[in-house]
């Protein structure tokens, strides 16, 4: 393998800045994917009840 | 030969498009006013903001210019999403821009303006954030189209049925559901879009391997594929020009404004910011791997994609290695996935997209037609559809004439410099600049519209012959090779770097001569409001 070419220090930035991103990026899409459908409900409530009270 | 399968993988595309039609034309009903239109009625709150800022700031057209970066210059291809991220994360942990604008209460850029610059600045401002914004749409609908042909092995015959179908998707829910269905939608498509990215990431790294993937970097670029200052082609002008682009957009590129303008209050806007930002390098890391990925394959060589490039009407093949190599690593099942999240992407994309430059349209452009006679709320929603709907058109229409003549990511840069230079330096000035006037910000404007329009027109008119080392005309077949002039002789980065310059110049020195020149009694009737956080 011609790793040992690569310079170690770009290696390890890029490596840890990818793993970085896939756990990052994994653990938010989960938390997001909850907490946005609950501010999905909340804005759709109160939409619904401006519509309700009418126009101003 | 791709492995996507119409059965299987065509039934996930299949029922994904159907629930996202479904979803974004449910909330139509929420929609009675211009402001639920064009600002979800103010109502967004956090998590909902950093999934709309992060699907719509991933579409089909980012992947393939990430990846396109990834596979020219291997991970020093990726500084643009180091230089989002620290832009990103600093405005929106100091507010510095975002917070008087969000606070000042408007739903565009300039309509802050107005209350310092006056109407004509205001008006100024939307022409020219309407021209670049669609002029860097426009290659965004036929990047759409190419990624699907080339990594699903359509035929080519249905490039322009694929376009006009996902136009068609885009726009129906869009134009009924304006920024209400745009935000559900945006949330769906988070959740398929980093569900496909995360999955094809992995099987990348599981098929061909990190160690392969760095050696084949290294075997194509050596050392500058890892450091930008070493390679020929980037240097420190790249990472200035990226730096300044990532300011200004985070600052004024109208679709992610639009989220701090939908926000609740200016502190969940700045939230939005800081907890989306380290998105902005997974969005050129992940593409970048792939492509990086096809590097490495042996499948993938530089004449199969000038074969494609050629087929497709491009110059450059490098565009679609990511897509063939995705066509022929991912198994049936993940196609079907990666094809829905891509979907995702670029619908989610499209439709903010649309939306946001038809805000500046009908906020801006025809704003001082309707001062004269005003509009009832129905007949600015009637507007506001038609205006969409004549976006989409454009986008058509647009996307099967222009060809791009160098890197994608060029192209975006260029287009979207013809508005972020000159509305950064007002938004600034603007918000922070006691002596900005009027006569500053029209120069600036002028200016920071000018020299990216001329650069791109001289790479449109004036055709250059590339030549080899010994000076040779390079020939494709029996035709010689051309690149346009801006780009052989000036370069996109240095193009970028000069226009931001000059535009701050023009503001500087145009906001003088009128405090010379003019006295303050006279001076910009109605403009000289102070913003301020």
């Amino acid at each position: 393998m011609i790793l040992a070419d690569v310079h170690p220090v770009a290696r390890w930035f890029w490596g840890l800045l990818l793993a970085s991103c896939l756990i990052w990026y994994g653990t938010v899409t989960v938390y997001v994917a909850i907490r946005g459908l609950l501010d999905i409900r909340t804005m759709l409530r109160r939409l619904e009840e401006v519509r309700r009270q009418g126009p101003a | 030969m791709t492995h996507f399968s119409w059965p299987i993988d065509g039934s996930i595309v299949g029922v994904y498009l159907l629930a996202t039609m479904v979803v974004g034309i449910m909330v139509r009903r929420y929609v009675g006013k211009v402001e639920h239109f064009l600002v979800a009625g103010r109502e967004m709150n956090v998590y909902l903001g950093v999934a709309s800022l992060a699907a719509t700031e991933f579409g089909i057209v980012t992947c393939m210019y990430t990846a396109q970066n990834g596979y020219k210059y291997g991970f020093a291809g990726a500084i643009p999403g180091l230089t989002n991220v620290l832009a990103m994360f600093l405005i929106g942990y100091t507010g510095f821009g975002v917070k008087p604008l969000r606070d000042a209460g408007v739903m565009t850029i300039p309509e802050l303006f107005e209350q310092r610059y006056g109407r004509f600045v205001r008006w100024l401002s939307g022409v020219v954030i309407v021209l670049g914004g669609l002029l860097n749409m426009g290659v965004f609908l036929r990047m759409g189209g190419q990624f699907l042909v080339v990594c699903c092995g359509l035929d080519l015959r249905y490039l322009e049925v694929t376009m006009t179908a996902l136009l068609i998707a885009v726009a129906v829910y869009t134009v009924l559901g304006g920024m209400l269905s745009v935000l559900v939608t945006d949330f769906l498509q988070f959740v398929v879009m980093s569900a496909g990215l995360i999955a094809v990431t992995i099987l990348v790294l599981l098929k061909v391997g990190w160690g392969n993937i760095l050696a084949a970097v290294d075997r194509n670029y050596g050392a500058a594929g890892f450091n930008p200052f070493l390679h020929p082609d980037l240097g420190w002008q790249f990472a200035l020009s990226n730096t300044l682009t990532s300011l200004a957009a985070v600052l004024t590129w109208q679709p992610v404004i639009a989220r701090v303008l939908a926000a609740r209050d200016s502190r969940t806007g700045r939230r939005i910011y800081t907890r989306t930002s380290f998105f902005f390098i997974a969005r050129w890391m992940l593409p970048g791997l792939w492509a990086m990925g096809a590097l490495a394959a042996a499948a993938v060589t530089p004449e199969k994609l000038a074969e494609i490039a050629q087929r497709l009407g491009e110059k450059d093949g490098t565009l679609f290695a990511m897509p063939y190599f995705l066509g022929l690593a991912l198994p049936s099942g993940l196609m079907g996935i990666l094809v829905a999240a891509m979907l995702a992407a670029d619908m989610s994309t499209d439709s903010s997209y649309m939306l946001t430059w038809g805000s500046v349209i009908y906020n801006d452009i025809l704003g001082p037609l309707r001062r004269r006679r005003p509009l009832s709320e129905r007949a600015g929603l009637l507007w506001n559809r038609f205006i969409v709907a004549a976006i989409g058109l454009f986008l058509l229409f647009w996307g099967l004439w222009y060809r791009l003549e160098g890197d994608l990511w060029a192209y975006l840069q260029l287009t979207g410099t013809i508005y972020l230079a000159a509305m950064s330096v007002l938004l600034v000035a603007c918000a922070y600049w006691r002596g900005a006037n009027n006569w500053g910000a029209i120069a600036a404007i002028v200016v920071g519209a000018a020299l990216p329009v001329i650069g791109l027109a001289l790479d449109k008119l004036i055709q250059v012959p590339v030549r080899d080392a010994a000076g040779q005309i390079i020939m494709v077949g029996d035709v010689p090779k051309t690149i346009g002039w801006k780009s052989l002789y000036i370069g996109d980065h240095w193009l970028n770097i000069g226009t931001y310059a000059a535009t701050a110049a023009a503001m500087i020195i145009g906001s003088w001569l009128k405090n010379m020149l003019v006295r303050p009694v006279d001076s910009d009737r109605g403009a000289t409001r102070e913003v301020r956080s």
